[in-house]
């Protein structure tokens, strides 16, 4: 892996130092700077050693092409975009790596509107670095970079203004968090004060050198579970390295699931702020899906991948939705999975509804997730998901990335992996055996037509 | 790194000049920087700028690309490239990067590469950097063990203490002069109210703003002291200097206005400095013969060498010299720094006032005159060597009576006076420098040697 530099349309990563240079990271900032014009640009990082490296590296390359850096420093991803609309700007770079692990670092291209660059969008840049011609300014037009004061102020003050401050100032929740020394380590101790929460911290040293697994996945926040039940908090978060992913730990300390960061979420804007239709992507639990259509509103899943996700939301008018993996979206706030707003939004669910995080839980349907992956050759994929099709066309069945297959209460999903020859199965049921009968169903009927040899 | 074809990149061993919009990319000061973190295997390094715009863009790249090479990066800011010579032995420092266009006019910029004792970087060292530069063989220290950056200004006080000590100050103070500097708004504007205060004087300044593009061209040399030439008498100045961006070659007004050549800065210090510590001068094969002069007044040896700041303290090391400098206004003593600095220079010059009372305009007049002529003939800079080898086979039937040496391009050297031709280092185009007792004759002199290579060109 020392040698993978992954370019693609969610932008541009590598081993630091290895594949992701200096060169190439201020190549690529010249090339967005052509890509959205003479301007200004916000730049942004995380916590990673690298970062201010690679920020000086794409200060250099703005500046070569006529754009001025405005910087935000050390800034969760969903502050970096929101600043691009309240600062005016043409775009955005976040260096980050968002959940990978810390050798790894990457350059996140945010347009106009704050949003990152849709599919057509990132392919017109990636155009425009492969052609190598950027042209340069001349030297009276070199812009001199900038500070943002106070860069998480208009953003804070967004999500603050969007949930009743007042209501969960009262209830003087014990909050722990667990920053993962990412942005979260600067920033979340003065948002939750804000809220009123007393708030204890694990994992708060901005290093970047994380002393955990980056993605807030349950097996990874023992620290924060125990912080929870010794300090005996309401609630513990568990953010990862940028701040746009949030998980939640009930007052017990019992990491509860990524999905339900979602599902509580949904829950409180429908019910409290705006109906509407509500979106989240293909492998997002079913229980989101469950408190949405409980509330009347319809539900529309998307490819993977954040902007699919945020296309559709602004497409439909969607006042909530996100991603299984943490990251909750709610555009009033800003068009981009943000933990802020994940952690405000709990803390007022919490507070309006007058109940605990396990109770709350209780009231949300359980589902189990069943998964397995089958070797393929890559000639055999097109006839294997044909055949999952046939066998399933009388449910309902949604063709956006690979085969997903919903029933009344669960889902079955085949597709082909991106990384590996496999055929990746997934399934979500109310239970562990029917979740496992649905693989064990596929599995079947895949295998025989399917192996390695030839 | 497409090199364009007017303004394209210059190499040498000692740094890499380019032009912004064309062949100064952020990908050459990154790869360049990285050369020179993998030549110091990571250690520490300063940094130092000019406060041309494209040297802010500049700047971040070479940290960038320094950190890149696990180099423990000190970066002093703005600051005059003497000022960040002196000061690496004092932060002990592997070495440090100066980022300033120095003489050259706007669009222009440099990296210049400084060893661990301050001065440029050896030849020998300089090909290994840029050795590992075309290779693009850089040090990869691993994620974790990227270079720090902090950022100092705790540089300029220790610097003014030394240059305090280093002069007669009292002397300074006592003849109470007025002086106007020049500062080409470059890098010497914020310091010199405290550089003025500590010696003494009262400072007029012009061009003294970081407005990030130059007031004038900021080569110091007459066609480019008019400003300072039409404040003095306003002010009643005793003496008027123009400096650089980097504020290292300074060239001098006198009190009636008269701009004078850059070419008197050198034989001016010298003749002060060697008046009371006498020792060997170093100088360039195309610096006025008033040099040459100047040394044998006071019984002193005198070496020369290829035209360029590095080989002057090379010389300077080697000989144990006592001051050196060249016609371009470039004064150093290695006394107090291997740097050829400014401040110091116009330093020495009001030194020399203070002691020697009477005005500089007489001091100027006393000096052995010599009349000097600088032509350019454009040249691409393939053809440049090419085209010098074919002058030298004209040499012997145009100048039979001229001894010939090809230590730096063509010198001849006449009784009278002698005539230097050489491809520049910064520009595509060969400079001719010819000087003579007579202005006839060096116009003359320089006339033909122009008209011979625009025939072979």
């Amino acid at each position: 892996m020392k040698d993978f530099l992954k370019v693609s349309i969610s932008g541009v990563r590598g081993v630091v130092g290895e594949t992701l240079t200096p060169q190439i990271v201020a190549s690529f900032a010249r090339a967005f700077g052509v890509f959205v014009g003479r301007g200004s640009v916000v730049v942004g990082r995380d916590t990673r050693p690298s970062g201010d490296m690679l920020e000086r590296a794409v200060v250099a390359g703005l500046q070569s092409v006529g754009c001025q850096p405005l910087l935000a420093d050390i800034a969760p991803t969903p502050t970096i975009g929101f600043l691009v609309q309240t600062l005016g700007a043409r775009g955005a770079i976040a260096i980050t790596a968002s959940h990978n692990p810390a050798p790894w670092n990457a350059l996140k291209f945010i347009g106009r509107n704050g949003c990152f660059l849709g599919r057509q969008r990132a392919n017109e840049l990636l155009d425009i670095y492969h052609h190598g011609q950027f042209a340069m300014v001349p030297e009276d037009s070199i812009p001199r970079a900038e500070d943002i004061p106070d860069p998480t102020g208009a953003h804070f003050s967004k999500v603050l203004n969007y949930v009743d401050v007042e209501a969960i100032r009262k209830r003087h929740f014990r909050v722990a968090v667990d920053a993962c020394n990412g942005v979260g380590a600067l920033h979340s101790r003065r948002f939750l004060e804000q809220l009123g929460c007393t708030v204890v911290m694990c994992h708060d040293m901005p290093t970047g050198v994380f002393e955990r697994e980056a993605e807030p996945l349950p097996e990874n926040l023992g620290t924060l579970m125990s912080l929870v039940t010794h300090q005996r908090c309401d609630v513990g978060f568990a953010q990862d390295p940028d701040g746009d992913r949030l998980a939640l730990v009930d007052e017990h300390g019992h990491a509860i699931g990524e999905d339900l960061t979602v599902a509580f979420a949904v829950q409180n804007v429908l019910d409290r702020h705006a109906k509407g239709p509500v979106v989240i992507h293909l492998s997002t639990s079913r229980c989101v899906q469950d408190v949405a259509e409980q509330r009347g509103c319809a539900v529309t899943r998307t490819r993977i991948g954040e902007i699919n996700v945020t296309e559709a939301m602004l497409a439909l008018g969607s006042p909530v939705g996100g991603e299984g993996n943490g990251g909750v979206i709610v555009p009033a706030i800003h068009p981009g999975r943000d933990s802020f707003t994940g952690m405000a939004l709990a803390l007022e669910l919490l507070a309006k509804e007058g109940k605990t995080v396990s109770q709350i839980r209780q009231g949300i349907p359980r589902y189990a997730l069943a998964k397995a992956k089958l070797p393929v050759r890559p000639e055999q994929v097109p006839d294997a998901l044909r055949l999952i099709r046939r066998t399933y066309e009388n449910g309902k069945i949604n063709l956006l990335d690979g085969i997903f297959v919903e029933f009344p209460d669960s889902w079955l999903h085949v597709r082909a992996s991106n990384t590996e020859p496999v055929i990746r199965l997934a399934a979500e049921a109310p239970t562990r055996e029917a979740a496992d009968r649905l693989i064990a169903e596929a599995r079947t009927l895949l295998t025989p037509h399917l192996g390695t040899s030839r | 790194m497409r090199a364009t074809d007017m303004n394209p990149l210059r190499l040498s061993s000692f740094g890499i000049r380019g032009f912004a919009g064309e062949s100064l990319t952020p990908e050459v000061a990154i790869d360049f920087a990285s050369a020179f973190g993998t030549f110091v295997d990571g250690g520490r390094v300063l940094i130092g700028r000019d406060t041309r715009l494209s040297s802010d863009m500049v700047h971040a790249g070479v940290i960038s690309g320094l950190q890149a090479t696990g180099c423990e990066v000190l970066d002093l800011g703005i600051c005059p490239t003497p000022m960040l010579q002196f000061s690496v032995s004092r932060y002990q420092a592997s070495g440090a990067i100066a980022i300033s266009g120095g003489h050259m006019r706007m669009g222009w910029n440099a990296i210049t590469l400084i060893s661990a004792n301050g001065a440029f970087l050896d030849p020998l060292s300089g090909e290994a950097v840029l050795d590992v530069f075309h290779a693009r063989d850089f040090r990869k220290p691993g994620w974790n063990r990227i270079g720090s950056v902090t950022a100092t200004d705790d540089f300029s006080e220790p610097y003014l203490n030394a240059l305090e000590s280093h002069l007669d100050t009292a002397s300074i103070q006592h003849a109470g002069l007025t002086v106007v500097i020049d500062a080409a708004n470059g890098a010497g504007c914020r310091f010199l109210p405290r550089f003025a205060k500590r010696l003494g004087f009262r400072l007029v300044a012009i061009n003294a703003e970081e407005a990030g593009f130059m007031a004038r061209d900021p080569e110091p040399r007459p066609r480019n002291a008019r400003q300072a030439a039409s404040i003095i008498p306003i002010v009643k100045a005793d003496i008027g200097f123009v400096t650089c961006s980097d504020f290292s070659r300074v060239s001098l007004v006198s009190e009636d206005g008269e701009t004078a050549s850059e070419e008197y800065t050198f034989p001016l210090v010298a003749d002060h400095v060697l008046r009371r510590t006498p020792g060997v001068v170093v100088s360039n094969c195309c610096t006025t013969r008033m040099v040459d002069d100047i040394a044998a007044i006071h019984q002193c040896r005198l070496v020369k060498t290829p035209v360029g700041q590095a080989y002057i303290m090379a010389a300077l090391a080697d000989e144990n010299g006592m001051i050196g400098g060249e016609g371009n206004g470039g004064v150093s003593v290695p006394r107090f720094s291997r740097a050829v600095d400014g401040l110091l220079t116009i330093g020495l010059i009001l030194e020399s006032m203070a002691k020697h009372p009477g005005k500089i305009s007489t001091r100027l007049h006393e000096l052995p005159r010599y009349h000097i002529v600088k032509r350019q003939v454009y040249s691409e800079p393939r053809h440049c060597y090419r085209i010098l080898e074919l002058i030298q086979q004209h040499v012997a039937s145009w100048a039979p009576d001229a001894h010939l040496d090809l230590t730096d391009g063509l010198r001849m050297d006449w009784k009278d006076g002698w005539l230097h031709v050489r491809a520049s280092q910064t520009e595509p185009m060969i400079r001719i420098i010819s000087e003579a007792r007579q202005r006839d004759q060096a116009e003359s002199r320089a006339m033909d040697m122009v008209r011979m290579l625009e025939h072979e060109l």
